[in-house]
């Protein structure tokens, strides 16, 4: 396993992917696929950074309090970040498109601002409990948590993203996975075909967010400091690009994204500080003639066929553009 | 007659093909008295490559920019300087090769592993944020390659690794310095204090003013906290007002500061307000105008920093790139000069070596002052009090 690792390594190289790079790549391909699953529920959720923040934090405090190693550590992060999305996902899953993603949003400021002041808080309870000045320091606020020794190994991310990508396989074809589809593509008509929306909202999201966790416990366990700033809504922002690239209509496509996304600005060292830039362009031109994302057929070929003029084979109202300009 | 003109033609020629030498000759005369580097203690080296290449790891682009890109040119700038003056031997040239971190630790693990495993560079400066050099940092340190943070004040930054070096004067040395010298001569005994509690800078930057303040008797009259972002700090100041206390202690980046400034003077506040390096600013004391007077600043470099290597760098910085140089320029540009000096000694590009050289420099002469580094890799030198007098820093104790 370890020599198939380097050999790849070693192949990428010449396009400035390290082991590292490689490493962060698959963390968010991961979260990708925790936004996907989302996703392809109709689910606009954009709590992803949020529970990531939670697996971090809960990860690197159960490797470093409590000398679990990062196999406990990951266990530990994803039944937290699903514990928690419990009670997050009963009442905002109510609601729809745009109001999801506030809301959302909202509990990822949350989490952060929680993380900030924790320290504080327990602190000020102590010192009311114990009559005197308690400075109580577990996960430090702002300055992070530093220190934590690199644990996660490139095989743990290709073995999980492998489990995972089976466990996908298998989903698409599950009752549950045929649920999502009716869900998103009707919601009313799945209900009033007996499927239990809230049920199957509910457990899509507590599977997000288990995936959201897992992807921080790994992240946490490789940049070796956890500060609540990284889990900001740029980090949120960052996750749902994933999606936009790679295209959500098969799991496939987010983990292209998030593989791609993470590449990109790596391979495009060279341009020194315009490499945003072209990081930017890509995605742009991808939501402009390819807004099915990268990974999606029907999007391709109606970009191909933009290029070789042919008219579009089934004349629809949505292309009434085209048809004016061969007047 | 034409013979005459071919003699004074020839003359010409000759005077003008040796002016530069005249000149240069009058230049080395001029600065003599300072010099930057170690031209005495460490013969010039011998057996350097024509090439010696250093890796830097700067925010250049996204909203540390501001910092990163005049930190990228002050590295550019010592590096003509150490080339063009021979410093390292006839015909070698020290190059940097600079990476972009964005203020983002997982780009600065993959511009550091880039630059150490790929680009096989003999020591690193930077990255720019504390936060960065915490992920990246190990990197460096693992394959046995000196790093040093240009720009670096958070707490344990060289507790790392003995290869993790720091040029940059931690909160925790300039603090204690202010606070010290402002109480003796201010006389301080009761303060309140004001930080922001969100933020990695301003947080450390409070743990070490209250550490400095009880290492001085200083009684805390009242701790309020703000989140950056926030405008208003009215209930806070008026309730640390409220205390009388002999002056406000406040831990802000500059633009919660401003405020903070205004407000207190708005409330009628009149004492010193003593304040981090987030207060070390122009544009601090230009957006508060008359509030200004009486702030108290510590800080590892000023631009009106009269020592004579301060006012050449900020000069030639100036004619440079037509900006004036802010302290992590400075400290940038000490940087690079500081991996001359140690690659100069060390007459070597082996590691190791570099890392042996460095950590033994003592006394050198940049434009920080006479510079150090400590058993424990954090430099030493002495920092700046300065207190606010209209709109401009003045050194405390030796103001009007």
């Amino acid at each position: 396993m370890d020599a198939l690792i380097n050999g790849l390594i070693e192949i990428l190289k010449p396009i400035g992917i390290t082991e590292p790079v490689f490493q962060f790549m698959l963390v968010n391909a991961i979260l990708g696929v925790s936004i996907y699953l989302t996703l392809y529920c109709g689910l606009f959720s954009l709590a992803n950074a949020g529970f990531m923040a939670i697996g971090a934090y809960v990860g690197v405090i159960l490797t470093q309090s409590f000398d679990l190693p990062l196999f406990g550590a990951l266990l530990g992060g994803m039944i937290a970040a699903g514990l928690i999305a419990i009670p997050i996902g009963i009442p905002t899953l109510r609601l729809r498109d745009i109001y999801l993603a506030i809301a959302t949003i909202g509990f990822g400021e949350i989490v952060r601002i929680m993380i900030l002041n924790f320290d504080d808080f327990v602190g000020s309870i102590l010192t009311l409990v114990q009559g005197e000045r308690v400075r109580f320091t577990l996960i430090e606020g702002a300055r992070g948590i530093k220190g934590i020794p690199k644990l996660t190994e490139s095989w743990h991310l290709i073995l999980f993203l492998l489990i995972l990508m089976f466990f996908l396989t298998r989903l698409h074809h599950s009752r549950l996975g045929r649920a999502m589809t009716a869900i998103r593509q009707d919601e009313i008509a799945a209900a009033s075909m007996g499927i239990n929306v809230v049920y199957v909202k509910n457990v899509v999201f507590i599977m997000s967010a288990i995936l959201a966790g897992a992807a921080g416990v790994f992240s946490g366990h490789l940049t070796r400091i956890v500060t609540p700033q990284a889990f900001g809504f740029d980090k949120t922002v960052d996750i749902l690009a994933f999606a936009v690239l790679g295209g959500t209509s098969t799991w496939f496509g987010p983990i292209v994204g998030g593989l791609v996304l993470t590449a990109l600005p790596e391979s495009l060292r060279f341009l020194k500080e315009y490499r945003g830039v072209f990081t930017g362009l890509v995605l742009l031109v991808v939501i402009v003639y390819l807004p099915g994302g990268l990974i999606n057929t029907t999007s391709w070929s109606k970009f191909i066929r933009r290029f070789t003029n042919r008219p579009e084979s089934p004349p629809d109202e949505n292309s009434g553009h085209s048809t004016t300009r061969a007047n | 007659m034409k013979r005459s003109r071919i003699v004074l033609y020839l003359l010409i020629i000759t005077s003008v093909a040796l002016l530069p030498f005249v000149a240069m000759a009058q230049d080395e005369v001029a600065t003599e008295d300072v010099q930057i580097g170690f031209w005495d203690e460490c013969p010039a080296p011998e057996n350097l490559p024509e090439t010696v290449s250093i890796g830097a790891i700067f925010g250049l682009s996204g909203p540390i920019s501001v910092y990163g890109g005049s930190q990228s040119q002050a590295v550019e700038l010592a590096l003509t300087e150490i080339n063009e003056s021979g410093y390292l031997g006839e015909g070698v040239t020290l190059v940097a090769i600079t990476e972009d971190s964005a203020g983002d630790g997982e780009q600065a693990i993959a511009a550091m592993t880039k630059l150490v495993e790929e680009d096989q560079v003999v020591a690193v400066l930077g990255p720019t944020l504390s936060t960065e050099a915490f992920s990246a940092d190990p990197v460096a340190q693992e394959n046995g390659t000196s790093v040093m943070g240009v720009s670096n004040t958070a707490i344990g930054i060289t507790d790392m690794g003995d290869y993790v070096f720091r040029d940059s004067l931690p909160e925790s040395s300039v603090i204690p310095g202010t606070i010290a010298q402002a109480t003796t001569i201010l006389g301080l005994e009761r303060v309140g204090v004001l930080y922001g509690n969100d933020d990695d800078f301003t947080l450390s930057g409070y743990d070490v003013f209250v550490q400095a303040l009880e290492d001085n008797n200083i009684e805390i009259i009242g701790e309020e906290t703000f989140a950056r972002g926030d405008v208003d700090f009215n209930p806070q100041l008026t309730s640390l007002i409220a205390g009388e206390p002999d002056a406000l202690v406040v831990s802000a980046l500059a633009a919660e500061a401003v405020q903070i400034i205004t407000q207190a003077r708005a409330l009628g506040y009149e004492g010193p307000i003593i304040g981090g390096n987030g207060l070390n600013s122009p544009a601090v004391l230009e957006q508060s105008g008359e509030a200004s007077n009486g702030v108290i600043v510590g800080a590892a470099w000023n631009i009106a920093n009269p020592a004579p290597l301060s006012v050449e760098f900020a000069m030639n910085f100036e004619e440079a790139y037509e900006a004036a140089p802010d302290q992590f320029a400075a400290q940038a540009y000490t940087g690079a000069w500081l991996y001359a000096t140690a690659i100069r000694c060390a007459d070597s590009v082996d590691r190791t070596e570099i890392r042996d050289a460095l950590a033994a420099i003592q006394d050198f002469p940049s434009p920080l002052g006479l510079f150090s580094f400590a058993e424990d890799r954090n430099p030493i030198h002495d920092p700046v009090v300065q207190i606010a007098q209209d709109g401009k820093f003045a050194v405390l104790g030796a103001e009007e």
